[in-house]
């Protein structure tokens, strides 16, 4: 890895997703940060860095769909990565529909996962 | 006095002073026509001086209002008898007698002319004429026929209108008798014997009433009064007879009548129809005499012949057998002079088809204080039918909804399941990477493979949590008594409370009724409240960690158990989202907590929600029907 690693985000309030993701990405050769909410995530100060975020759907508080419309209005356009546990494969239409890069179903492998970053990080550079 | 006068017969000076006192004016004209004598009076009222004496009295100016006086002085000198004239002297009137004078030897040697003021008699015959006048003027603007009846009830005279009506004159009515008017028109008995007994004895005239065709006007309705007329120094008693033309007066009533009928008639119909449209008769049932008054409506409910007698027994023969007692029972205490009933019978009609109705009776009295019965029936045959067909609407709905709340539990499994798998295959990819790495990060390794082991094992206690509810394939509905299945879960969750230094305080309502339900689905809802309500105060340090369980009674029949905790509380934007299939705020738990939990309350015919507390943390309760009842939906019948 050459240069300044991409940094992925994290934001899911299942702890044991914070503890295994951050790992596995480091293990890619990315950056990785994680977050229990959206709001910790918006406070914190590598939204900007952020190549591509690794988004919980239903957590307390902020959900992650909320998350996105969020930082459209903030004009912070990340590429998003949904990550669920719901295991309803409807919602991924609706959400790519939306803009969303992939929507992964947990438990997923970590192809998929390295796919749909490299997907991400991709779409951020163009 | 002058000597003129005693040279008149020798009259003696005391009879002319006599004379003199008169104070009618006194004037003697000799046959030769001169003035031979006056009184004082004449002086004094006419004017005369002593040089009037010996002058003829065509020379004196106030004799010239007596015309041809000298001539009338000849004509009673020579017939010896009287004669009168009218004389008006200015403002005065006098009834001058013009009368022969005699001497002591019977020749008539003069005339005495006797001046008589009549001056306010003439003014009261005046009045009297004025007044005649104007009444007569008065009677004749009246537009009704007035006539005055003498004691024998024969016309006497009538106004203009009394004449102009009949189409006769005063000459050919005068002293006609009344009763031959228009042909005999009014020789009524109820006229007559009034008329009479009024003369006689003053009794009071109630008017008569006499339809008669009239010469002016035709068909009229005239209203005769009559009342008793009496003059002072009259013996005889007179009657004013009036006839009032109440033709105009009597249609219109005649006409307030119809239209009252007709909106009698149109409210009748109104009545019929709203009771037609609203399937609703009415009844009345006057209990001393069993009279049954019955609506339209009614006796197309009861199909019975419209305007067919009505009795106590007729009904019965309606009612359905089963409802008899019912019926008695009723009629019984309503004979009684019970208050005000209200029952619901149904009918079973001779085809074998059942109606039910809703009957209402009010208790009210007559006139005369009997006992009644006023009120009404209504068939809800259809409205029971539809209630019918809704309740199975319904249950078949409760049905469709616990196999939804299944797919909601899957759900809730798959999500509990997927979350440690997720942590797992991640762990195990990382291990590996890190294993596979030059030279292998042994360390990074051994401690994903302990996460691993971990998410596993926490994977494995998810699916023993649920096992329980795997297991039961249905509801076992019984008999139960919240509070006591309450204690079982409390004294199931005593030690796990005690480890979480939880202050437990139990509030259980000694009067709850009993619910029907599912034991272990129940104890599952109470002991994932009290998990929640547990963990919640985890990080509570600053108070006690207090946990209030209460049972009560609720209005409406229903039960309700609460769980209120001092923990962190719930945030009102996550309220609604609390019962959620895949909402938590934990990251290990019961897991399908709440969503499940509302799944069973629901199937209970309850409700479960959250509340904040005025303090810190929330309470989250739970309330289901009390009795048999709440079985009737959760199990088809």
């Amino acid at each position: 890895m050459m240069g300044k690693r991409s940094l992925v985000s994290v934001v899911d309030d299942d702890e044991s997703v914070r503890e295994s993701l951050p790992d596995l990405l480091r293990e890619f050769g990315f950056a990785a940060e994680a977050f229990s909410s959206a709001e910790a995530f918006l406070a914190s100060d590598v939204v900007s860095d952020t190549s591509c975020l690794l988004l919980d759907i239903a957590m307390p508080g902020m959900s992650g769909p909320e998350l996105q419309q969020e930082l459209i209005r903030r004009q912070q356009e990340i590429p998003i990565v949904f990550i669920t546990a719901q295991g309803d494969k409807a919602v991924r239409p609706r959400l790519l529909a939306h803009g969303a890069v992939e929507c992964l179903l947990k438990p997923f492998s970590e192809t998929a996962l390295l796919a749909a970053v490299n997907t991400a990080l991709r779409m951020r550079s163009e | 006095m002058t000597p003129e006068h005693i040279t008149l017969n020798g009259a003696s000076t005391d009879l002319i002073g006599i004379i003199d006192t008169v104070d009618v004016p006194i004037v003697v004209v000799r046959r030769d026509l001169v003035i031979a004598f006056f009184n004082k009076a004449a002086a004094d009222v006419l004017g005369f001086s002593t040089s009037d004496i010996g002058r003829l009295p065509r020379d004196i100016p106030v004799l010239g209002g007596l015309p041809r006086l000298e001539e009338r002085c000849s004509q009673v000198i020579a017939s010896g008898v009287d004669c009168r004239a009218d004389f008006r002297e200015g403002d005065k009137w006098f009834v001058v007698r013009i009368s022969p004078y005699p001497n002591a030897d019977r020749q008539v040697t003069g005339t005495v002319l006797t001046f008589t003021n009549v001056t306010a008699f003439r003014a009261s015959i005046d009045q009297a004429i004025y007044e005649r006048e104007c009444t007569k003027a008065i009677l004749n603007t009246v537009a009704d026929p007035l006539v005055v009846l003498s004691a024998d009830q024969r016309i006497q005279s009538g106004n203009r209108a009394f004449y102009t009506m009949f189409g006769v004159s005063r000459d050919e009515t005068q002293g006609v008798p009344l009763y031959d008017l228009g042909n005999g028109a009014f020789d009524l008995a109820p006229l007559r014997q009034q008329l009479i007994a009024m003369l006689a004895n003053g009794h009071a005239f109630q008017p008569v009433e006499v339809d008669h065709a009239f010469t002016a006007k035709g068909q009229r309705t005239a209203l005769l009064d009559a009342h008793p007329l009496s003059f002072p120094g009259h013996s005889e008693h007179r009657v004013l007879v009036t006839f009032q033309d109440i033709t105009a007066r009597k249609q219109a009533e005649a006409a307030r009548d119809l239209r009252s009928e007709e909106e009698l008639g149109r409210s009748e119909a109104f009545l019929a129809e709203g009771q037609r449209l609203s399937l609703t008769g009415s009844f009345s049932w006057m209990v001393p005499t069993d009279d049954i008054t019955w609506s339209e409506q009614l006796y197309r409910i009861f199909e019975f012949d419209p305007g067919t007698p009505v009795t106590i027994e007729r009904i019965n023969s309606r009612v359905h057998p089963e409802d008899m007692p019912m019926m008695n029972e009723r009629i019984e205490r309503a004979r009684a002079g019970g208050p005000d009933f209200e029952f619901s019978p149904r009918l079973l009609m001779p085809d074998g088809s059942v109606k039910y109705v809703n009957a209402i009776a009010h208790r009210s009295r007559d006139a005369e204080g009997r006992l009644e019965y006023i009120g009404a029936v209504q068939d809800v045959t259809q409205r029971r039918m539809s209630e019918d067909a809704l309740e199975k609407a319904r249950s078949e709905l409760a049905k469709i909804a616990r196999v939804t709340s299944l797919g909601v539990l899957t759900a809730s499994i798959a999500h509990e399941v997927n979350q440690p798998l997720s942590g797992i295959i991640t762990n195990a990819s990382t291990c590996l990477r890190m294993l596979d790495a030059d030279p292998p990060n042994v360390d990074g390794a051994r401690e994903t493979a302990r996460r691993t082991i971990r998410d596993g094992n926490r994977a494995s206690d998810v699916i023993t949590r649920l096992r329980a509810l795997f297991s039961k394939k249905e509801f076992t509905f019984e008999l139960l008594d919240l509070n006591e299945v309450t204690r079982e879960v409390i004294a199931l969750s005593l030690s796990d409370l005690q480890r979480n230094r939880v202050a437990l305080q139990l509030e259980l309502a000694e009067d709850l009724p009993t619910i029907t339900g599912d034991r272990i689905q129940l104890q599952q809802v109470i002991l994932n409240l009290l998990r929640n309500a547990s963990d919640a105060m985890v990080d509570v340090h600053d108070r006690p960690r207090q946990l209030l369980v209460r049972t009560e009674r609720e209005d409406g029949d229903r039960v309700r158990v609460s769980v209120r905790d001092a923990g962190v509380g719930v945030d009102p934007r996550s309220m609604n989202k609390l019962f959620d299939a895949f909402y938590t705020t934990k990251s290990d738990g019961m897991g399908i907590g709440l969503s499940v939990s509302r799944s069973i309350i629901e199937g209970h015919q309850g409700r479960l929600w959250a509340e904040s507390n005025d303090g810190p943390g929330a309470t989250f309760s739970f309330s289901i029907p009390s009795g048999p009842e709440s079985v009737t939906n959760a199990a088809p019948r």
